[in-house]
């Protein structure tokens, strides 16, 4: 487990320094997987129905189908190669640093013994805070859009480590299509906006009527 | 039954007239469906009925009764005003469709958010009223109004993961994970992961109250949403978010009392003091209207987190905004389509252009403002002096000078609009009493709030007042 959570810690990590669109995808998607393979890790039984759904969710959506969409639309829009979602400067690389160095400062604090349920609160705790780094750092749509699913990986990484309530499959399965829905609105708005700000007409230009 | 019609008959409907292609009667359709779950809601004003057939997750008690009454009245008008809009102007007929559809959608998911059982189903429903409204935010042809939407759904799905999270760490706090989310089984937030899921959980519904620190998506969205769109989001899904929040606070007050009148007052001051900085310097009638919701919202939390004596005055403040809200962004829509600028120091004259109007923004002014006898006066009253009696002196002061910081600043930028010399020469069709009767009825109902609350209303009131501030 230690060995997964670290190489998810990487793919955390990496993407913000190398500044492409492909990259920030490819990062996105290899958490998806790795989060499906934590999921799984340790459980010699097969997984119930629920931890079905819970699979689909990591590694179809999370892992294939988001990243995949976005890709799809970025290429058809033929966006150039470089999108940095943190700014490419020494200052914005340590703050980066720091924030996973707090994060597991703070995972200290949550959980007292070190082993596996620390190092999963740190990483997770990480994820989160790079996710609103980018997000706070970012106007471009892909920018934006790239910080608001590493949000929900984050997410996702901290349920994977708290126990489970009991709650009827149907209950899990809402929560997939609520994410699936809001993965189908970012490929409209990554169409529709473009991967970055676009130009908006002055407030008081002339407008048709509205309901 | 009742539970299982108002939530699946404005689905149904949408259903429907998502998938018939009918030339005449969507407005109809929609206007019915709002008028039966108005009812519906009114008749549980006064006797409850469970909500068996949709039992344990749903309930309807004080608490749904009240606010379904509320927003389904709300939702009612709002309707009616779209209805009147497409009949006077046939060019909006197909986003009148679009609206019919998706905002029944929205009726229903708000309807479940009230009456849901269960912390992560009410989550369910909220997430779903966003994903209904977001579309409806887009104006076509508008950039502005397409990225003002996708900020909304950022905003409000990254507010709701905080919920989310926040559960995850209360669940991780209360150890084994035997509990549910049921409200009346929740698990006591203990301990740092407790505290920090508590902490998370009231800045998430913050987020999508519009509180500070995360409040930057209000001003754009209000702004840029079509006008009925505005006051849906500003009197509806603003009442099903603070419901999720009053559920919170009525299952953990007891438990985690301290740490949320904390959050609360600090998220409502904060809010206070930025929503009046913005509305000393907006030139632009939906953004002084946003940042006073803003203002308004800062008001409610800071009334929540003082609890003991404040709860009846925080209700009485919520309802009459709610209206408040409603009559306001509907006039600032027929303004804006009227002199075609949001640019307050371009419009004046109002009450000579549009009599109705003036009388609209007029009225609704004085009761944003607080005057008497509007309940958002009582409401603040309420608030104010529980605040002082509850110790909190600083507080206290600094909402105070607030205040009246933000009672100028509004009034010095909405009456020149109101009573000034008219700029325009247009003429313009008279307005009509059927086009005004939706923000007629809000009118009535809030002065109604200020004046004779009936007293079925009155008793669901105390009520939810009394869940709000007990066993602390």
């Amino acid at each position: 487990m230690s060995t997964l959570l670290v190489a998810l810690l990487g793919v955390m990590l990496l993407p913000l320094f190398l500044g492409k669109w492909r990259m920030s995808l490819f990062g996105l998607a290899c958490q998806g997987l790795l989060l499906g393979w934590l999921a799984v890790e340790g459980h010699a039984e097969p997984p119930d129905a629920e931890g079905w759904l819970r699979l689909v969710d990591l590694v179809v959506v999370r892992g294939l189908l988001a990243p995949g969409l976005l890709y799809v639309v970025m290429r058809s829009r033929d966006s150039a190669a470089r999108h940095d979602v943190i700014p490419p400067n020494l200052l914005s690389w340590t703050l980066a640093g720091a924030l996973v160095l707090g994060a597991f400062t703070f995972a200290e604090g949550l959980v007292p013994e070190a082993g596996d349920a620390r190092l999963q609160a740190g990483v997770a705790t990480a994820g989160l805070l790079l996710a609103f780094f980018v997000l706070g750092s970012q106007s471009s749509t892909f920018g934006q859009m790239v910080g608001a699913l590493r949000f929900e990986n984050a997410l996702a990484l901290f349920e994977l480590g708290a126990p489970e309530p009991e709650q009827p499959i149907w209950l899990r399965a809402g929560l997939l299509v609520v994410f699936l829905v809001t993965v189908g609105f970012l490929v409209h708005y990554l169409e529709t906006l473009g991967p970055e700000t676009p130009p908006t007409a002055p407030t008081d230009a002339p407008e048709g009527p509205t309901l | 039954m009742t539970a299982l019609v108002l939530l699946a008959l404005p689905l149904a409907a949408a259903l429907a007239l998502a998938s018939v292609t009918l030339k005449r009667g969507v407005m109809l359709a929609m206007s019915s469906v709002a008028l039966a779950c108005t009812v519906l809601a009114a008749t549980q004003l006064a006797t409850a009925t469970e909500a068996k057939l949709l039992a344990p997750w749903a309930r309807l008690d004080d608490t749904a009764r009240l606010f379904l009454f509320v927003v389904d009245g709300i939702y009612l008008g709002v309707a009616s005003y779209v209805w009147n809009r497409v009949h006077t102007t046939p060019s909006l007929e197909s986003e009148g469709r679009r609206f019919a559809v998706l905002s029944l959608v929205f009726l229903s998911a708000t309807n479940a958010v009230m009456m849901a059982n269960h912390l992560v189903v009410q989550w369910l429903a909220l997430e779903a009223t966003t994903l209904a409204i977001a579309p409806l935010v887009i104006r076509p042809g508008v950039t502005a109004a397409r990225q003002a939407s996708w900020r909304y759904l950022l905003f409000s799905s990254i507010g709701l993961g905080l919920v989310l999270l926040g559960l995850s760490c209360v669940s991780r706090g209360a150890g084994d994970g035997a509990h549910g989310w049921f409200l009346d089984a929740l698990p006591t937030p203990e301990g740092t992961w407790g505290r920090l899921g508590l902490a998370l959980v009231v800045l998430g519904l913050g987020t999508k109250l519009g509180l500070a620190p995360m409040y930057s998506w209000l001003p754009e969205t209000y702004d840029e949403a079509p006008p009925a769109v505005t006051a849906l989001l500003g009197a509806v899904q603003f009442n099903a978010a603070l419901v999720m929040l009053l559920r919170v606070v009525q299952a953990w007050r007891p438990t985690g009392g301290a740490l949320l009148t904390g959050l609360l007052l600090a998220m409502g001051l904060g809010s206070v003091l930025v929503s009046t900085a913005s509305l000393i310097a907006t030139r632009n009638l939906k953004r002084l209207l946003a940042y006073a919701s803003i203002n308004h919202a800062g008001v409610i939390a800071i009334g929540l987190g003082v609890g003991r004596g404040a709860s009846y005055g925080v209700l009485l403040y919520v309802l009459s905004n709610a209206y408040i809200k409603a009559i306001l962004f509907l006039t600032a829509g027929k303004m804006k389509s009227y002199y075609r600028t949001k640019d307050t120091a371009r419009i004046q004259g109002l009450i000579r252009d549009l009599p109705y109007s003036g009388v609209f923004l007029m009225v609704g002014t004085f009761a944003l403002l607080g005057f008497p006898p509007f309940g958002s006066f009582f409401g603040e009253l309420l608030i104010l002096s529980a605040l002082g009696g509850s110790g909190q002196t600083l507080i206290f002061a600094a909402l105070c000078v607030l205040a009246t910081m933000s009672f100028v600043a509004t009034g010095r930028t909405v009456f020149p609009m109101i009573w000034g010399e008219p700029k325009q020469t247009d003429t313009w069709p008279r307005q009509t009493l059927r086009s005004v009767s939706p923000k007629l009825l809000f009118l009535v109902a809030l002065i109604a709030l200020g004046l004779y609350v009936p007293p079925a209303m009155e008793g669901l009131l105390k009520a939810v007042a009394a869940t709000l501030e007990a066993r602390q």
